[in-house]
């Protein structure tokens, strides 16, 4: 039986624009990285799938654009995704104060589960550093949020950081399902995948061709 | 041992052993045709490793390689590899991947990383917890296979065998081992490819496979689109499809008729289970004699089983040709669904077994060949395995005594098929005999009880004489969305069910006749009233759309005749009379949207479609139009440039007091916690968080600071040292000006660079060392704790306002005065807004035209909320000023522009200021990361990207800076070259564009629009995606409409892109953006309907294949689009 995957988690990554959200994309489904990056525009996702504790776990993950104008666009992808990866640059402490907006914004417009992580990212610019680690410890404690600094140019804790939320949300899912189901039943993501599947009934249009 | 053999046990085991190598062998070449590649991580690989692996360890001659435990075959390798070269890179090579996994990427495998990734690979720790097991095992065949070295090491083996191998060995016998190496050539020629991890191979298939199974499908790559008339039902879509596909699949299948299917299906995926799949079985398709070998599969999907049989031709003839004509072989392949089949007639002679599949409309499948063996009877059984739990075989195959199923007993009839009611008596038939006749009948209890339903109503309302209760026959009906409502029954099928509880014997014949009347006569209504409410519904949505749609375009359809080549040169200056005016408007746009512009002459007409230059307006006027416009431009940006200088000097202060507290944070951590640290600073925070946004401004001002200019972060803290930030701001504005274009005078530039050297003093210079050196780092640490210090301070603003002071005595009295009188009332936290300002430049402005309220002086006290009107800014002006007298000394410079009274406008709101900072940071973020492919944008061409965007945000600051804008000036930019001008032309294209931004409508509206045309003109997409209509906004279109297709193409064909949206304004359509991407969806929508995509397939899809579509083909189907709405309107 051809099952191509286990769970699928819908992932999201907001931030500041330039702050690298596109980067740590990139170094997480092509493992690459490429200093001329263009600005996200709309809406773009990027797919891969992790082996999690045995489990096919596809990920898929939402790129969004930074600038808050286009919140309207990317508030509609709040709504169905499961981990939301909060990213800020650590050489631009805007970024890093507005990561508070951003909770306030996932707040409302996420679902209240949603697994959150933040991230500090180009840490490997320390020479231009302006937000120290402990900042960011600290924000992450204050909202109860895992944080973790990253670099996409050196692919430093980007894998890490994705595999933790992916393992955070796996770990939630299986308890909400032991609480609702008996076990052995399939994952509602799953399920969900599935039933796309099936076609909806026709319109007229092709009751139609009867003709 | 030919002869001696054929009793021999050993032979039958190597026979045994070879036809698995053949078996996986032949797997692996499918799925190389299929899929184009196959992963390294595939099952058939590791398959196919096995069976080789058998076949190397029968017969090998343990003893002489006994010292070697793990495996044997890896042991041989390691010993051939000092008489075979190849096995020896091999040996290498599993050397390498067994001894030092951690190490492996590093010793040279890395060219075909072929099998287990290495335990500590970078995937991260949740990747390294399994490797999968088949991975390590048959490990140097997996890499002999990869490294394609495979066939030649047995090759070596089979002429070397007498040294491995026993007599009776498989490797020995000069027959099986020369087919062993033989089979193995094959897949040693195939691609593998590793792609990313595993990960891909779980993955979804890239756009460009996507793409590339499609056409491969498709046979030849037949031009999308127009081949399909204006609404047209889904018959008939249907039908265009089935041209390529086939003749025998049944049309209006839910799952997808066309050949696509095939190439895809045939697979294992996730859309279709593979149950059962026999190679070489034979199948006489019409129009040809000889019956052909092909494949024959069957597959779950999620609506139903289907029958698929593909001819040899189709399955290997992809490497060789992929021009060749193979849509006779498409005609000839077959799919059939198993809710279409009524009847599964089995014939069992001596030479072969045959099945021949009769549909519900009574038409027989060509007969389907198997050889024999129980091929044919394992097909059934998997049949019948696959209609579970729905539906089954009616009678069921019977299993006997566990050694698993036969033809049932005493349950099938030799009986032809038409005829109604000949048989009732069954006969024995010995399945030893093995031939004989059998038909079974497919029952779907699915949507049995359904139809019973149906049954039971329709009788009671016709009145149907009484008839004896009977089974729901299921079997008539259809799955299929069309014809299910039609519950036509075949009464008279109900006569072969001779089955208990009923007989055929027990219905008489005439009540049969009159019952099939009467379901005729129903069904005869049904056909009718259907047909004409469908009709009915078909006009009205007609007149619905035409007044929905008759807004987006022109009534009138303008003729295309001539237009072939477009708007050439010749034709252009034929057009232009003597002074140069082009009068005839309408011919150009006509050219234009027909055939585009000649690339030489784009930057004349561009302005004018864009309404720039007026048409008829002659070269004098346009020059003339031309230096207003630029005088124009110079002076905004001279207005924009004040500001920006503001913004620098406060951007440096924010940088340079995070950087030191965080200097002091981490150096505080270390004795103290740093909680504490967090307090100390708190107030400083709040004094920061107050600035504008502070983005990194290192890279940006990479750009236009000179070198020495540049560590500007260790330089400014120092408050003492205020006159060399005003050095550094004054050099950046020189530089902004030479950007400009206006080269400074040798002059002014040696003053300014000594200046700034003097002012440097050597304790600065250390400073900088230092933090360039991170060696050095840690003894800088106390020198700018220092400098922090002095940062804090500033939070009583007692120094600085000194400094501020000092560098404004040189001016006038009455503003020093104001502007200390203003700082005094200044609550002190506001203090560092007026630390702005380039105070010596003040001074080099020698004559300093004092700062007299130029137009910007009367705009901000207004824009000011708090009437905190900033004085400090006037010195700003100054620092202009300084330019000027270098600018007006060069003879061929067109400025009396920047004069000082538009210039030093002098006064800003904080308000404006910081609306501006925030606006500024984003153009720099995007300017830099604005198409650097591109070999036009060096640094020079960004910056004047960047004074484009930035002028065109002073203009519209209530909008602002939105990103896309740089994408959108970039084209213009590279077409006209000319800073002034591209601006202009982007002012003109941001009046139709802003609404497309996320503050104007435009968007929604697009959206809304392209649904109701796509339902209009293909309403088979728009039922897949109102199918999978999670999303009612069509975000997929949405970088298309923002961008006017700018991201979606290169940049030659966003040219043509943007000529065509431009004429198509007074051509055809004011919204030809919304053909153009209805084009690009039609382009790919049998890719689209092939695999079913929703809307974040979709999105992921044209993602990926942007900059890849075909241009030429997809604006002229934007434009027959154009002209079918028309038509469609204009034939009311």
């Amino acid at each position: 039986m051809a099952k191509t995957y286990d769970y699928l988690f819908k992932l999201l990554l907001i931030g500041d624009s330039g702050v690298g959200k596109t980067s740590i994309l990139f170094r997480f489904s092509e493992d690459a990285f490429n200093i001329s990056f263009i600005s996200t525009i709309g809406i773009d996702f990027k797919i891969r799938t992790i082996d999690l504790d045995g489990k096919k776990v596809k990920l898929q993950i939402w790129d969004t654009a930074g600038q808050e104008r286009f919140r309207t666009i990317t508030t509609a992808y709040y709504r169905g995704s499961m981990g939301i990866m909060l990213v800020y640059d650590v050489t631009n402490e805007k970024s890093f104060e507005n990561i508070k907006n951003w909770i306030r914004n996932i707040e409302e417009n996420a679902s209240a589960d949603v697994e959150k992580m933040i991230l500090g990212n180009k840490c490997d610019l320390d020479a231009k550093r302006q937000v120290s680690k402990e900042r960011g410890e600290q924000l992450a404690i204050e909202y109860q949020i895992k944080f973790v600094e990253t670099s996409a140019k050196d692919s430093l804790n980007v894998e890490y950081a994705f595999y933790t939320l992916a393992r955070d949300i796996k770990a939630k899912m299986e308890k909400k399902q032991e609480a609702s189901n008996p076990p052995g039943a399939r994952s509602g993501a799953h399920q969900l995948r599935a039933n796309e599947q099936q076609r909806k009934p026709t319109s007229w249009l092709s009751r139609c061709s009867v003709l | 041992m030919p002869a001696a053999t054929t009793t021999d046990p050993s032979t039958e085991q190597k026979d045994r052993l070879i036809a698995a190598v053949k078996k996986e062998v032949k797997h692996l070449m499918e799925e190389a045709v299929t899929r184009k590649f196959v992963h390294e991580d595939s099952g058939g690989v590791t398959a196919l490793c096995g069976a080789v692996e058998a076949c190397l360890g029968q017969g090998l001659r343990r003893r002489a390689l006994g010292l070697f435990k793990t495996s044997s075959t890896t042991a041989l390798l390691h010993k051939i590899a000092k008489h075979c070269p190849e096995a020896a890179l091999v040996s290498a090579r599993v050397m390498a991947a067994e001894g030092a996994p951690a190490t492996r990427s590093a010793s040279g495998v890395e060219r075909r990383p072929s099998a287990p990734r290495p335990p500590l690979n970078k995937r991260g720790s949740g990747s390294l917890l399994s490797q999968p097991a088949s991975q390590s095992r048959y490990l140097w065949i997996r890499i002999a296979l990869f490294e394609r070295q495979l066939a030649k090491i047995i090759e070596h083996l089979v002429n070397n065998a007498n040294r491995y191998y026993e007599r009776d060995a498989l490797v020995a016998d000069p027959d099986y081992g020369s087919i062993l190496s033989s089979l193995l050539v094959g897949p040693c020629a195939l691609e593998y490819s590793k792609a990313k991890a595993p990960a891909c191979f779980w993955s979804d298939p890239p756009a460009d496979e996507l793409v590339q199974r499609h056409r491969m499908s498709a046979g030849t790559t037949t031009p999308p689109s127009v081949r399909r008339p204006i609404l047209n039902f889904r018959r008939s879509l249907n039908a265009s499809s089935d041209d390529t596909a086939s003749s025998n699949t049944a049309t209006g299948n839910a799952t997808g008729s066309s050949a696509k299917d095939y190439v895809e299906s045939l697979h294992q995926n996730s859309r279709a289970t593979l149950l059962y799949g026999k190679n070489n079985v034979r199948v006489q398709p019409k129009d040809v004699e000889e019956p052909m070998p092909g494949y024959l599969s069957l597959h779950q999907t999620a609506a139903g089983l289907i029958i698929k049989w593909t001819p040899n031709q189709l399955m290997n003839g992809y490497a060789e040709s992929e021009g060749l004509d193979k849509s006779v072989y498409w005609a000839m392949s077959l799919q059939v669904c198993a809710w279409e089949v009524v009847y599964v007639h089995v014939h069992r002679s001596q030479a072969s077994d045959a099945l021949i599949l009769v549909g519900q409309d009574g038409v027989q499948r060509p007969p389907i060949q198997f050889p024999k063996g129980g091929h044919l009877l394992s097909f059934l059984s998997n049949f019948e395995t696959g209609l579970l739990p729905h539906g089954q075989l009616d009678p069921p195959l019977w299993s006997q005594r566990g050694s698993g199923k036969v033809f049932g007993r005493g349950k099938t009839r030799r009986r032809p098929m038409p005829s109604l009611c000949e048989s009732g008596e069954t006969e024995e038939v010995d399945w030893e005999e093995a031939a004989g006749d059998y038909v079974f009948r497919i029952v779907n209890n699915a949507i049995a009880d359904r139809e019973a339903m149906r049954h039971s109503l329709l009788e009671r309302a016709v009145q149907s004489p009484p008839r004896t209760p009977r089974r729901p026959l299921a079997s008539t009906s259809t799955t299929s969305s069309d014809s299910s409502t039609m519950s036509v029954d075949y009464p008279q099928s109900i006569c072969f069910n001779s089955q208990p509880p009923l007989t055929p014997a027990q219905l008489p014949p005439v009540e049969q006749a009159a019952s099939i009347e009467l379901v005729c006569s129903t069904m005869r209504r049904q056909i009718i009233s259907r047909a004409f409410y469908g009709w009915l519904a078909y006009c009205r949505h007609l007149s619905t759309v035409r007044t929905h749609l008759s807004g987006l375009v022109h009534p009138h359809i303008v003729p295309r005749d001539g237009t072939e080549a477009g708007l050439t040169e010749e034709i252009w200056r034929s057009m232009m009379d003597d002074e140069g005016v082009v009068t005839d408007k309408d011919e150009v746009y006509r050219l234009v949207y027909y055939g585009g512009i000649q690339h030489d002459i784009r930057r004349e007409v561009w302005p004018y479609l864009l309404g720039y230059y007026e048409f008829g307006s002659t070269a004098e006027q346009r020059s003339s139009q031309d230096a207003a416009c630029r005088r124009q431009y110079e002076t905004t940006m001279s207005e924009w440039l004040c500001v920006e200088a503001i913004v620098r000097q406060r951007d440096r202060e924010a940088t340079a007091a995070s950087i030191a507290r965080l200097t002091e944070a981490t150096g505080k951590s270390k004795s103290t916690d740093v909680v504490d640290s967090g307090e100390v600073f708190e107030d400083d925070c709040s004094v920061i968080s107050d600035n504008p946004p502070i983005v990194s401004p290192e890279p940006c001002e990479k750009e236009q600071l000179k070198p020495e200019s540049k560590p500007v972060l260790s330089r400014a803290p120092s408050i003492d040292e205020v006159e060399n930030i005003e050095m550094d701001s004054k050099e950046k504005e020189n530089d902004e000006s030479t950007v400009n274009g206006e080269t400074e005078t040798g002059d002014s530039k040696d003053h300014v660079d000594i200046d700034s050297l003097n002012d440097v003093d050597d304790d600065e210079v250390y400073i900088k060392s230092v933090v360039e050196n991170p060696d050095m780092r840690r003894e800088s640490i106390a020198e700018i704790k220092r400098l922090a210090e002095g940062i804090v301070q500033k939070g009583d603003g007692r120094r600085l306002l000194c400094s501020v002071d000092s560098g404004n005595m040189t001016l006038n009295g009455n503003d020093l005065k104001s502007s200390i009188d203003e700082n005094e009332q200044n609550p002190p936290q506001q203090q560092h807004t007026s630390v702005i300002i380039t105070n010596p430049s003040v001074d080099l402005a020698v004559s300093g035209s004092p700062a007299s309220g130029g137009t910007t002086a009367n705009v901000s006290p207004a824009r000011s909320p708090l009437g905190v009107v900033r004085e400090e800014s006037q010195s700003a002006g100054a620092s202009f000023d300084t330019l000027e007298p270098s600018i007006d000394a060069r003879p061929e410079n067109r400025s009396n522009c920047a004069s000082p009274a538009s210039s030093n406008g002098g006064v800003y709101s904080n308000e404006l200021v910081e609306s501006f900072a925030l606006n500024l940071h984003r153009i720099e973020k995007d300017v830099l990361r604005c198409d650097r492919n591109y070999p036009f944008f060096t640094d020079e061409n960004l910056d004047k990207l960047r004074n484009i965007m930035c002028t065109y945000v002073w203009e519209h600051l209530d909008m602002g800076y939105m990103q896309g804008m740089c994408d959108l000036a970039a084209p213009l930019l590279v077409m006209m070259r000319e800073e002034a001008v591209a601006h202009a032309l982007f002012a003109r294209l941001m009046e139709r564009a802003k609404d497309n931004f996320p503050s104007g409508q435009a968007m929604d509206a697009h959206f809304a629009d392209m649904r109701s045309l796509i339902q209009i003109l293909d309403c088979e997409l728009y039922e897949l995606m109102h199918a999978h209509g999670d999303y009612t906004h069509f975000y997929f279109c949405y970088r298309w409409f923002l961008l006017d297709f700018k991201r979606e193409l290169l940049y030659q064909d966003v040219f043509s892109a943007w000529e065509l949206i431009w004429a198509a304004r007074y051509v055809a359509s004011e919204h030809m953006v919304l053909f153009i991407a209805l084009a690009l969806l039609e382009t790919y929508r049998d890719v689209i309907l092939a695999n079913t995509m929703d809307f974040t397939d979709i999105i992921k899809f044209f993602n990926e294949m942007a900059e890849r579509h075909d241009a030429s083909a997809v604006l002229s189907l934007a434009r027959d689009l154009v002209l079918q709405v028309q038509t469609l309107i204009e034939n009311k």
